[in-house]
């Protein structure tokens, strides 16, 4: 019923009802039929409703396009390695993983290809397929350490934990890109491939013996494993006279400058083996060492044998031939002396290492030292075993330590003297700037 | 220093890293005139300074915050850091000595084996990660100490924490786990 003394304002009568017209709600006079006032034809809410439009007419939500394309690109990648169905999907479903996560999703594409690539790297690690990250990051044609960031921001997000990788497992789909079989060479320099793996792999193994893979990057090792075995396989002139670019070029594959220096250090490894082969008469250099790879190859665990016996009573004969009472000193690097120390070769692996680890991870070990002098044995191992890496048998000499700094407590009075010699005179700095100006000055004038 | 074998390990703190602020505003043009030693890099907005007596670089920025690397031991950066305060107050500028912190510290050790790096790495999943392509270290990271040590397979540690006593007990720490994982030297 309407409210009491309304009046209609066209009648003055009071006979007003409730005559709602549909949903909306009206006061109508009986008497002359006028609106006296209506309700709100819809009760929209104001400033939009709550849920907005997109969210009422979805459906479902799609992966956006990026993600697709990513998508894409993952299943190029695993096309190109020919890996297993399994593998793929595992790496889609990481990938659609990662892509959602905050630290990933709004990286710039290039990375989110990189990504995509970890993905398929991952995969293949858990479930037993052996690829490099060098192999990865080949395809993506990206910088080899942007990969590592990025499995690495990768891993710790999705919390995997990946086995690692052999050499040896790698070094089987490493030696498929060298093309070097009949169909694409002449026949004097053409090699089946699995002969090659098979040596190459044996070389590998036998450098892991030896120290010469434990820190180094995979890939120059497989190439000179690969070269070492395709000389040795048939070591005619023509073969053993090409040189690492021109098997490289015509394997068409990237030549890697560290495999030079690999090269080198195998065939060292294979000379100190080679030695103990009893039916070898001349001796054995690094010239004509490949010619005796497949003999050692094949004994080589008979020769590793030998090679240390001798090593040790050679040793053992050198220290029954010393005087007696050397001096043992703790602290030797200290002692100043006149025997050639080798400097620490720069090899790539190196130049990663952070730079003052580098001059002081190899303890100083004197190495070709005439004079007898008992050191240490823990830093001097290089010299003793007859297979060390080469950056403790070639050590860095260690900066000798100033002696006045020792008792130094901080809190020392420090003297004017000391200050003013860090200090210009008047007289210094007014010449210092004219200089400057004058430099200043004649570079503006020559530009 | 170590209980758990007969000879010491040598650890050897390579470089301190310190910073402290003068609590004043510092002229970088006029130290740049004044002071010898001294490089001025106005692209970046700092100076960099060098001691010769305690072999330390100091950055100083205008705001008066100066960071001091170099150094080998945690009094001799604070002794490093007094001297480039007194320098600065001998230049003109009204400095106080005021909230010298060591940062970091980097030292070096050397095991007397070396270490097998996989299985290092597969017996502290996820405390240590490697990955042979990208680095040849292992690296072990002990949360509450802070401390980050890389461990290469020839035995040899570098270990960086927030000071020299953390960096000791790291060491102390990893020692056992490194044992057990040791490489025999020949084959």
């Amino acid at each position: 019923m309407s409210p009491p003394g309304l009046r209609c304002p066209g009648c003055g009568s009071s006979n007003i009802v409730d005559d709602d017209l549909y949903c909306q709600s009206q006061l109508v006079c009986a008497d002359c039929g006028s609106v006296v006032s209506e309700g709100l034809l819809a009760s929209d809410p104001v400033g939009g409703s709550d849920v907005s439009y997109s969210r009422t007419t979805a459906v479902a939500k799609k992966p956006c396009t990026n993600q697709i394309k990513g998508l894409q690109r993952l299943k190029a990648i695993c096309r190109t390695l020919r890996v297993h169905r399994e593998i793929e999907d595992l790496s889609q479903t990481y990938y659609n993983q990662a892509y959602q996560h905050e630290s990933f999703i709004k990286v710039s594409l290039q990375k989110k290809e990189v990504l995509a690539g970890c993905c398929v790297l991952v995969s293949c690690r858990l479930l037993n397929w052996p690829i490099s990250m060098g192999t990865i990051s080949c395809l993506l044609d990206a910088d080899p350490m942007v990969v590592g960031v990025v499995y690495q921001a990768m891993i710790k997000v999705l919390n995997i934990t990946a086995p690692i990788v052999n050499v040896t497992d790698v070094m089987e789909a490493h030696s498929q890109e060298y093309k070097i079989s009949s169909s694409h060479v002449p026949e004097e320099l053409a090699e089946n491939s699995k002969d090659l793996t098979k040596r190459a792999v044996a070389l590998v193994e036998l450098a892991a013996d030896s120290w010469i893979v434990t820190g180094r990057k995979p890939i120059p090792i497989m190439m000179a494993a690969v070269y070492l075995a395709w000389q040795s396989l048939k070591p005619t002139k023509q073969r053993l006279k090409l040189t690492l670019d021109k098997f490289c070029q015509m394997a068409k594959v990237n030549k890697h400058r560290p495999a030079m220096k690999r090269i080198a250090e195998m065939k060292e490894v294979l000379c100190k083996l080679g030695k103990e082969i009893p039916w070898v008469r001349e001796a054995v250099t690094p010239d004509n060492v490949v010619q005796q790879v497949e003999d050692i190859l094949q004994h080589r665990y008979a020769l590793l044998r030998r090679a240390l016996r001798t090593h040790e009573e050679a040793l053992l004969e050198q220290e029954a031939s010393s005087e007696a009472p050397t001096q043992i000193s703790e602290l030797s690097e200290k002692i100043p002396n006149s025997s050639s120390v080798e400097p620490c070769e720069p090899d790539a692996k190196m130049a990663e290492e952070p730079g003052d680890e580098d001059n002081n991870q190899c303890v100083m070990s004197e190495f070709h030292s005439d004079t007898q002098k008992n050191q240490d044995p823990t830093p001097n191992w290089g010299k003793r075993e007859l297979f060390a890496p080469p950056c403790v048998i070639h050590a860095k000499k260690r900066r000798v330590e100033q002696p006045e700094l020792r008792d130094v407590t901080g809190d020392e009075e420090i003297s004017d003297s000391e200050i003013e010699s860090y200090i210009r005179t008047p007289r210094e700095a007014r010449d210092f700037a004219l200089t400057q100006k004058k430099l200043a000055k004649g570079e503006i004038e020559k530009s | 220093m170590d209980s758990s074998n007969d000879e010491a390990l040598d650890i050897i703190v390579t470089n301190v890293v310190a910073t402290f602020r003068t609590r004043c505003h510092l002229n970088l043009r006029t130290i740049a005139l004044e002071g010898t030693n001294v490089i001025y890099k106005p692209e970046v907005g700092k100076v960099l300074m060098k001691l010769r007596k305690p072999m330390i670089t100091a950055s100083i920025w205008s705001s008066g915050k100066i960071i001091c690397t170099g150094a080998t031991s945690e009094d001799e950066a604070k002794l490093g850091a007094r001297r480039l305060a007194r320098c600065l107050q001998k230049l003109g500028f009204k400095v106080r000595f005021s909230a010298f912190k060591v940062v970091n510290v980097l030292a070096v050790c050397s095991m007397p084996f070396a270490v097998h790096l996989i299985d290092f790495t597969k017996n502290n999943r996820p405390i240590a990660s490697y990955e042979p392509e990208l680095h040849p270290a292992a690296t072990y990271r002990i949360k509450n100490l802070k401390a980050t040590i890389q461990v290469f397979s020839t035995g040899s540690l570098t270990v960086t924490g927030p000071n020299v006593q953390n960096v000791a007990t790291a060491v102390e720490q990893v020692y056992p786990l490194l044992f057990e994982c040791q490489k025999p030297l020949h084959k």
